[in-house]
């Protein structure tokens, strides 16, 4: 392999050097000698800039390129802004996506949900450039980090001349002039070691050879953004993983006090036991609310049970086995947690709701009172039993009315005006049963004359509750968001190791001065730092000041020196 | 005299002392021609005069915010105008420290101008002090704004810089697209300007006008809901509601009825009454930048750039990078690490692509790509001055505009 | 040292085309959320008024009306005679008809099957889980699977018979 890589220090480089390893000195004599080298990386070679690349290196180089990197995150900028500018699907419950932006939004909402911006950040384009985007934060990373640190580990005190005064803060001077001004000669070892004592007042980190010096501090910010890079891979991957099946649920669920549900795709059941409310009191709010007579609720919780199932779980015919884990009161911030799943509060509707009664079965002639016997709202069961009386469900309306024809039908599967059609049997009654017709609220019962219904058997038997503590009620329904969220801890890690990073790499600046005395009083000095350059300047500047050199930090930078 | 009242006037007082300083400032930069003294005297001083302004303003801000924080009961950063006076007494704060380091009247000039006028818009919206909803109870609510106001307060500061820059160095005899873009700039700081002064006028003169509209939306069950809403016009009306009946509208200039319809895709009760004070600031912020220009007789930026030949062009730069870079982690962490702690504790998951949200990561993404063009691709000066500026615009889309237009989880009240 | 960068970069290269593809394949073949005509209807286990499990996938091979219906549902009442003359008529075919109730109770089920002397099988969605999953939003609504096992026709409100007819020739043409 030939390359034109052997400085004339007698170092080999690799193929892509651009300033030699050792001393360096620029390795390619073509260009502008006036110009400020090119300090990247301290001019170490690295993986992509060799040439004739092949496939693999051209994959490789594309993904590395920090421009490239530039255009995918202005890309996926504009793609995320493009999301914004019509609600997105998942901000619905239930809508069919197809329809609704024609509906709601014309021809332009249509177009909107076929070029898939309904669903943007789902869409597989965007997760492409989130991919995009991984792939060239570690491409990026590993093709400069390593090189880099290499380079930075084993740095030469002594750097050839022009890449000291290549610079973009470089200094030249004859130290001869100075003090022969004072009647002093000059001590070259001396003066390099004066002012290595300066810099490291300053927290340098210096290293002399007799009358050439290093002076380095804060390297580690240089470790700054591949550090971030590597907290936001860990970030993405942790993202990414959530997408596997079990890593990740999101769902909002109604639960009615007193109702057990079961969590799909989950054997758990949640169960509100009670859910309270307290609002604001009329003095605690402004006027402005009072005006609107808003209520705005202060506090709010659901009293949670979570079990589990263990027995019958996936059999459509038989009721599953529940054995109780957690047990929990949850507030707006304060959610129950059990194995990872978590059910927030989220919102709560008042939902007065009969849960079920129990009557008693009154004889009017006798005044003998049987049972109470308890009837369900929901998927009541088909016998009760009063004493000796056995009473046996036929029909049951939860939501009662009359159509044109006169018959009964509900209107609805909730239990807003419920009648129940028993059959009763038992003493004194005929075999095959008496029926009843029975509506537990008294407005149904009289809208509805069930006495008149019942006719004869209504005189003689009556069914009723003693008081409203034999009625059970549900106010309130909680709703409840369920999540899970496996990977959340990593994404927590990946952010953390971000901030490290981006603060190390911002906060701090990796600062390193040159210099050397040749033929005894020649001072030549050169200093690089990866940003602040104002700082930078102002160090050198302040450190010649110390060794009796007066110079505006504005000097030492190469541009002016330019304009 | 009640703690509330102390508040408020203490607000107002930094609202006075910012002003002040601003024109202190601007004593201390364009004076120094006219005056007897030695001009870099004559800087020095005023432009002391303006920093002890600014801090005395500062002080004063914090007294209102203390004593609020007291009456309500909770830090007050919870709706539009709270989080507004906040974002000003960051910039107050991140322009002093960035002063103390550099020094520079000129800076002064253009940061101070910022905060006043996010300050002058905070001061539209409504100043009661409400009740938290559940949802706002929580510490990182504080830590989540205060932090991500704090980033964007150097952000603004860049922004200054940048554009105190890119007046510095634009050859205004020689290139027209700079000068237009230039000026375009200074138009959209006016119409912010001119919504301020417009709202203030109008409610001034006491006027007002107001619609009933009908509105359906679906409810969480999926049901759809017909509500009747009135919307209240602090502005005279040229865009009435979508779908809305007139209930009662003062008559301005001879008009007595709106002039036209908001359309019927503008989301949200308020859509129509939105797109009123947009077009009323629009108009209002043409009819200053004409009367400015026509003082001035030449595009104002180009009548400013004078007041900056003392400074370095390059040092402007290197303080809009700085403060930029200095700005970017803090932002990170606030407006969205804290953001996704905060956002995972009250609504149970840590990023929904809310439009907040988004906003706020295109907001990041764009600064990092800024960062990464600085260090990486060397776009120094005019190129990296324009990013600061177009920068700052994300900002505030993502605090005024998201908030006003796009509706979410995020809407405060608004005007 | 340069062969073992070369198998690193080719190894991180495939880990990154691994992962990638199975996040943007994962989103552009996602089940689709909703069944529409075309697509596999979600397979179901439910249990039916006769005591009995029924499974969807049972009927492999058979064509399948799928109908999600309840008693409060005037149009869908109206519609039962018509799908339960339709079934007597096509049963011996292979034609099944699982109706699948909105989770109301056994009883109020078993009173208005009687009445209505239904033979086809009625089965409980419970806790309308089903109902989610086929992403029924108005009653009736019935889903029409012919023997490969797609979803040959959706159909929201209530049906005439000649439209049941029409729909039933369709699927079991094959």
């Amino acid at each position: 392999m030939i390359d034109n890589t052997k400085c004339e220090c007698g170092h080999q480089n690799h193929e892509g050097t651009v300033l030699c390893e050792s001393c360096g000195k620029p390795l390619h004599e073509d260009e502008d000698e006036t110009k400020p080298l090119e300090m990247r990386y301290d001019g170490v070679a690295r993986l992509s800039q060799r040439k004739n690349p092949s496939l693999l290196n051209r994959v490789w180089n594309f993904f590395s390129s920090v421009k490239v990197a530039i255009y995918l995150i202005l890309i996926t900028l504009v793609g995320a802004a493009l999301g914004t500018v019509y609600p997105q699907e998942n901000m619905f419950i239930n809508i069919d996506p197809s329809v609704y932006y024609k509906e709601t939004y014309g021809t332009l909402g249509h177009i909107y949900y076929l070029l898939g911006l309904s669903d943007t950040y789902g869409s597989w384009w965007f997760k492409a450039l989130l991919v995009m985007i991984g792939a060239s934060l570690v491409i990026c990373s590993l093709d400069r980090v390593l090189p880099l640190y290499r380079a930075l580990s084993k740095q030469q005190i002594r750097k050839h001349l022009s890449f000291i005064l290549r610079q973009k803060v470089a200094y030249k001077g004859d130290l001869a002039q100075a003090s022969a001004s004072r009647g002093s000669s000059v001590d070259a070892g001396q003066w390099v070691e004066d002012a290595a004592k300066t810099l490291r007042k300053k927290g340098y980190r210096v290293h002399t050879d007799g009358t050439a010096l290093l002076a380095e501090k804060n390297r580690f910010s240089r470790w700054g953004p591949y550090i971030n890079h590597i907290g936001l891979i860990i970030f993405l991957l942790a993202v990414l993983m959530r997408g596997l099946p079990g890593w990740h649920m999101d769902k909002y669920m109604g639960f009615l006090e007193g109702e057990t549900v079961k969590i799909p795709d989950t054997p758990y059941y949640l169960k509100n036991e009670q859910f309270n409310v307290t609002f604001y009191e009329e003095d605690e709010m402004t006027d402005r609310f009072r005006e609107r007579g808003q209520t705005v609720p202060k506090r709010f919780e659901t009293k949670a049970v979570l079990y589990v199932c263990e027995e019958n779980c996936d059999n459509p015919a038989k009721e599953p086995v529940l054995k109780e884990v957690a047990r929990h009161n949850i507030l707006v911030n304060d959610p129950l947690e059990y194995k990872g799943l978590l059910a927030y509060q989220f919102d709560f509707a008042l939902t007065p709701r009969l849960v079920s009664v129990s009557p008693m079965l009154r004889n009017k002639q006798s005044g003998q009172s049987y049972g109470p016997f308890t009837i369900k709202m929901k998927n009541p069961g088909v016998e009760y039993e009063a004493g000796p009386y056995k009473l046996v469900l036929k029909e049951y309306f939860p939501d009662f009315s009359l159509d044109e024809k006169g018959m009964p039908i509900t209107v609805t599967n909730e239990p807003n005006a419920p009648a129940f059609v028993f059959s009763i049997t038992g003493p004194g009654l005929p075999a095959e049963g008496v029926p009843y017709l029975y509506f537990p609220r008294e407005a149904d019962k009289a809208q509805f004359r069930q006495d008149e219904i019942n006719g004869a058997v209504s005189q003689v038997w009556d069914i009723s509750v003693n008081s409203m503590e034999d009625v059970e009620i549900a106010n309130y329904t909680s709703y409840l968001n369920i999540r899970k969220d496996i990977a959340l801890p990593y994404i927590w890690a990946g952010a953390a190791i971000f901030m490290l990073g981006v603060i190390i790499g911002t906060y701090w600046q990796h600062r390193r001065i040159w210099l050397r005395i040749d033929n005894g009083s020649e001072l030549a000095l050169g200093a690089h730092t990866n940003k602040n350059w104002y700082a930078m300047r102002k160090d050198v500047a302040w450190m010649l000041s110390q060794m009796g050199i007066s110079v505006d930090p504005k000097q030492l930078s190469d541009e002016v020196k330019k304009a | 005299m009640n703690l509330e009242s102390v508040s408020s006037t203490a607000l107002l007082i930094a609202f006075i002392l910012y002003a002040v300083s601003f024109f202190l400032f601007v004593i201390a930069v364009t004076g120094k021609k006219w005056s007897s003294r030695d001009p870099e005297q004559h800087t020095r001083k005023w432009a002391t005069l303006g920093l002890f302004a600014a801090i005395a303003g500062l002080a004063a801000q914090l007294v209102f915010f203390f004593t609020r924080w007291y009456v309500a009961g909770h830090i007050p950063t919870s709706n539009m105008f709270e989080f507004m006076t906040f974002l000003a007494m960051m910039i107050m704060a991140a322009f002093v420290v960035i002063y103390l380091i550099y020094r520079s009247a000129v800076i002064g000039m253009f940061a101070l101008p910022v905060g006043v006028v996010i300050l002058a818009y905070a001061l539209v919206f409504p100043p009661d002090i409400q009740p938290l909803i559940p949802a706002l109870q929580s510490y990182w609510l504080y830590i989540h704004v205060t932090t991500a106001a704090l980033g964007e307060a150097f952000f603004a500061v860049g922004f200054a810089a940048g554009l105190m820059y890119l007046i510095r160095v634009t050859d205004f005899r020689n290139s027209k697209r700079e000068r237009r873009s230039l000026e375009f700039v200074i138009y959209v700081v006016l119409v912010i300007l001119a919504f301020v002064i417009a709202v203030y006028t109008f409610k001034g003169m006491n006027y007002s006008a107001s619609f009933e509209q009908e509105t359906t939306r679906i409810d969480q069950n999926g049901q759809e809901v017909t509500e009747v809403g009135v919307v209240d016009y602090v502005l005279p009306p040229l865009v009435k509601p979508y779908n809305s009946v007139t209930v009662e509208m003062k008559p301005f200039l001879g008009m007595t009825e709106p002039l036209f319809e908001a359309p019927s895709w503008m989301n949200g009760v308020n859509a129509g009454r939105k797109l009123n004070t947009f077009i009323w600031s629009v108009i209002f912020g043409a009819v200053l930048y004409a009367l400015i220009r026509l003082v001035l007789r030449k595009p104002i930026s180009e009548a400013i750039q004078p007041a900056l030949s003392g400074m370095d062009a390059e040092d402007l730069d290197e303080i809009s990078y700085r403060a930029i870079a200095i700005g970017f982690p803090i932002f990170s962490l606030g407006a969205l690490i804290f953001a996704m702690i905060w956002a995972h504790e009250a609504w149970g998951r840590f990023w929904g692509w809310d439009p907040k949200e988004v906003w706020a990561l295109i907001t990041w993404l764009f600064y990092a790509a800024y960062l990464h063009l600085r260090l990486s691709r060397s776009w120094h000066g005019v190129r990296s001055s324009w990013l600061s500026v177009i920068g700052f615009i994300v900002v505030m889309f993502t605090l005024i505009g998201v908030n006003l237009i796009i509706a979410g989880l995020h809407s405060y009240a608004g005007v | 040292m340069r062969r073992n960068r070369k198998w690193v970069q080719i190894a991180i290269l495939i880990a990154i085309l691994l992962i990638g593809g199975y996040t943007i394949g994962s989103s552009l073949f996602a089940e689709e959320s909703i069944p529409r005509e075309g697509s596999e209807p979600p397979a179901f286990s439910l249990l039916g008024l006769d005591g009995k499990t029924y499974s969807l996938q049972d009927y492999k091979g058979r064509p399948v009306i799928v109908n999600f219906w309840g008693t409060w549902c005037d149009p869908c009442k109206r519609e039962m005679p018509a799908i339960q003359n339709q079934y007597e008529k096509w049963k011996d075919r292979g034609l099944e008809v699982l109706a699948l109730n909105l989770d109301e109770s056994r009883v109020t089920v078993q009173s208005f099957v009687q009445q209505n002397k239904l033979t086809f099988p009625i089965l409980f969605d419970k806790d309308l889980l089903m109902r989610d999953r086929y992403a029924v939003r108005s009653y009736p609504t019935t889903f029409f699977i012919d023997s490969s096992g797609k979803i040959a026709k959706i159909a929201q409100g209530e049906m005439t018979e000649s439209f049941i007819e029409q729909t039933v020739r369709t699927i079991l043409k094959e």
